[in-house]
């Protein structure tokens, strides 16, 4: 089996970021004398919250005292990747070259050594096998964890238990829905009580009314879904762009998917439709003399 | 009084349409509520779980999320340092290291010290090897509650620990048994020899999420899991202000004496978390709240609009026997008052009963501490659902109250004979 590692910087400053955050946000632009001292990107966040710029040399230390500081140049700024388990917190990240990165928190924070990252990042040739890569490599390297970045995990955990609670929102919400739809489907099937008695009258039968009325509840509830499906559209974006600033971050927090289309469709049709049924037949079973009866 | 009478023979005459729109109102309200509830519990429940363990303030030796940023260096010189001022009643050390399980036996000693990674415990269930180790200074309060068995004892021959129920019942442990533990610092995790304990009682961590294991024993028995690194090193240090001096003035006297720490009281340290850390659930509280006003809000006005259509004729013919216009519109007013009145109360039990249920869900998210809650009751969220159901139910009624207040009588009747 082929094992493309990707390693090198990209892993390193991963790995750096999270333990570097508390020093960045202390970083001071201060311009310093050394000469080309070595590059770093620093989050956009980070630069807006401290006012730096590419080219600012910045001092970074892994004490919070600032004992042991090095200078380092501001290469560029860059957006972060958005972590859906940390979108509260702004994201003060500083991305290092790895051999800078361990000069920089040598020991203190590697009793392995100056030659030793956080985690490796791999990148495989063919995705599908990322669970067997990963059995192998834990059963080659004992002490290692190696796991498939789709697996589950405590942060997906974390987003079927928000997705439960959103679901269960939505079961309340349909429900008071639901009796809202049949309050309204009686009052206006009782407007028509006349024109129902009349029809019978006429010779209609007790079905084909039925028919009539369900089938208007059925364009009915089509309309009305379609239409709140328009609108879940027209304010996705107003909703993103809100929490987007609200929170500094480029994730998605609400998306219509044509899953969610057809699951709106599939509740909202048929509930309208049941709705009419239900409204009509206790019209429609009432005697004759009692719908004309004014 | 005539205008309420109207409201409730009119409410009591259309029972179908009268009943859906409470049960509707209902519905929509008791959503409401917990939206109230969800929008402040976690920052009442969360206050609560810090003033439990009894102490007012938090000493860090950066502003990052506790247990997050660096440790504290010379942590016993500077608890001293701390302990020595006089707006200050108790300072304790905290340090937690996680660890594995590499051993346990029973009080007799009999089953020797087994391996037990992945064990499945004597429960039947197959549990997680992982501890956390919290480590404090036994001469203050603990930061747990011993509910069998006696307390970490610092002078004991052998050291001792405390453990949570959870692993207690999985590794079957009682007062006497053995524990293993290896500490899992730094990258040479799996260099370090396990130490092992005696388990001298269990206790109650309040921290504690329902999948945790914990252990709890002096800040040295935490260090030695290192290996004996990082020595005299601490998460945190918890202080417990004077009553007379209060955390405030406690947490100004410690940063004077050392003003490069990060210091807050327990209220600040709230504060930082219902701005940052919770503020998902209020954000989604307070829309979820506003749509399901705004739903109610609908619903009473689509009903009472309809109904007064329907009616427009016994209207007018009440108008034309001599009801002012005044008594008819305070009657739509009344109805609205009564639908949703009634459907309040109704929503104020059942939704209750849903917090309970939401509450379960979200307490499902990994890390949660048991004691930790997102739908508590406030007499607060109370008033101002009481507040907002009255807002809701006088705009509902706003819009028939001027159909009534502009019918015109005449017409009307003449129009109802002619039809």
């Amino acid at each position: 089996m082929r094992l493309p590692f990707r390693t090198g910087c990209a892993a390193a400053t991963i790995a750096a970021a999270a333990s570097l955050l508390a020093v960045a946000a202390r970083a001071s632009a201060v311009r310093v004398a050394e000469e080309s001292p070595p590059a770093i990107l620093i989050s956009r966040q980070l630069a807006e919250r401290r006012h730096l710029h590419a080219g600012d040399a910045v001092r970074l230390g892994s004490d919070p005292s600032g004992r042991g500081a090095r200078p380092f140049r501001i290469a560029g700024i860059y957006e972060p990747t958005p972590d859906p388990m940390h979108f509260a917190q702004a994201p003060l990240e500083a991305r290092l070259h790895l051999p800078d990165l361990l000069a920089l928190t040598g020991a203190s924070a590697h009793a392995d050594g100056p030659d030793a990252v956080t985690s490796i990042n791999v990148a495989l040739i063919d995705p599908a096998g990322a669970g067997e890569f990963a059995r192998e490599v834990s059963r080659r390297l004992p002490g290692s964890l190696a796991r498939p970045t789709s697996a589950p995990d405590q942060r997906t955990r974390t987003f079927v238990v928000i997705e439960r609670f959103h679901l269960a929102i939505a079961v309340v919400t349909v429900l008071g829905s639901a009796v809202f739809l049949l309050a309204l489907m009686v009052m206006l099937v009782d407007e028509r009580r006349a024109t129902v008695g009349i029809l019978r009258l006429m010779g209609f039968t007790r079905g084909r009314i039925l028919t009539q009325v369900v089938a208007e509840g059925a364009v009915i509830a089509v309309v009305g879904a379609a239409g709140g499906i328009l609108f879940a559209l027209v304010t996705e974006g107003i909703f993103n762009r809100f929490f987007q600033w609200r929170y500094d971050t480029t994730l998605v927090f609400l998306r219509v998917t044509p899953s969610v289309v057809w699951r709106s469709l599939a509740i909202a049709v048929p509930l309208g439709i049941a709705a009419s049924f239900v409204a009509s037949w206790t019209l429609l079973r009432r005697q004759l003399l009692a719908l004309i009866r004014r | 009084m005539r205008a309420f009478r109207l409201a409730w023979i009119s409410v009591v005459r259309q029972p179908a349409r009268s009943g859906l729109g409470i049960l509707g109102v209902a519905a929509v309200g008791a959503l409401l509520f917990d939206m109230l509830l969800l929008s402040h519990g976690l920052v009442l429940s969360f206050r609560d779980l810090l003033n439990e363990g009894g102490f007012d303030a938090r000493v860090l030796a950066t502003d990052m999320v506790p247990f997050d940023g660096p440790r504290l260096a010379h942590a016993s010189r500077l608890a001293a340092q701390i302990a020595a001022l006089p707006e200050v009643a108790a300072v304790q050390q905290v340090r937690v290291v996680d660890a594995e399980l590499a051993g346990a036996s029973d009080p007799s000693g009999h089953e020797g010290l087994t391996h037990t990674a992945g064990m499945s415990g004597r429960d039947g269930a197959t549990h997680d090897d992982r501890v956390q180790f919290v480590g404090n200074d036994m001469r203050v309060r603990p930061l747990w509650t011993v509910v069998e068995g006696r307390d970490v004892e610092s002078a004991a021959a052998e050291p001792t620990v405390v453990v949570n129920r959870r692993l207690a019942r999985a590794l079957g442990a009682s007062p006497g048994s053995r524990v293993a533990l290896r500490g899992r610092c730094g990258d040479a995790a799996d260099a370090l020899p396990p130490v092992t304990f005696v388990v001298s009682g269990i206790a109650d961590f309040p921290f504690d999420a329902a999948t945790d294991n914990s252990a709890g024993g002096t800040i040295e028995s935490a260090a030695r899991l290192c290996g004996g690194e990082d020595v005299d090193r601490a998460d945190m240090l918890l202080v417990r202000s004077r009553d007379e001096a209060g955390p405030g003035a406690a947490v100004a006297a410690i940063r004077r004496l050392r003003p490069d720490l990060h210091v807050v009281t327990n209220e600040q340290m709230v504060a930082q978390f219902s701005r940052v850390e919770f503020s998902y659930f209020r954000e989604i509280s307070s829309v979820l709240a506003t749509v399901t006003l705004f739903f109610g809000f609908l619903l009473i006005a689509v009903l009472l609009t309809v109904s007064v259509n329907q009616h427009l004729g016994e209207i007018a013919t009440l108008r034309a026997v001599g009801l002012s216009r005044g008594r008819v519109v305070s009657g739509i007013l009344w109805e609205s008052v009564l639908l949703v009145g009634t459907g309040g109360i109704l929503a104020v039990p059942v939704g209750l009963v849903l917090s309970v249920w939401l509450d379960r869900i979200l307490r499902g998210m990994p890390g949660i501490p048991s004691g930790l809650h997102f739908f508590v009751f406030e007499p607060r969220a109370l008033g101002l659902y009481a507040v907002l159901l009255a807002v809701a139910s006088i705009g509902a009624a706003a819009y028939p109250m001027r159909i009534v207040a502009a019918l015109p009588i005449a017409g009307t009747l003449r129009r109802e004979v002619v039809s």
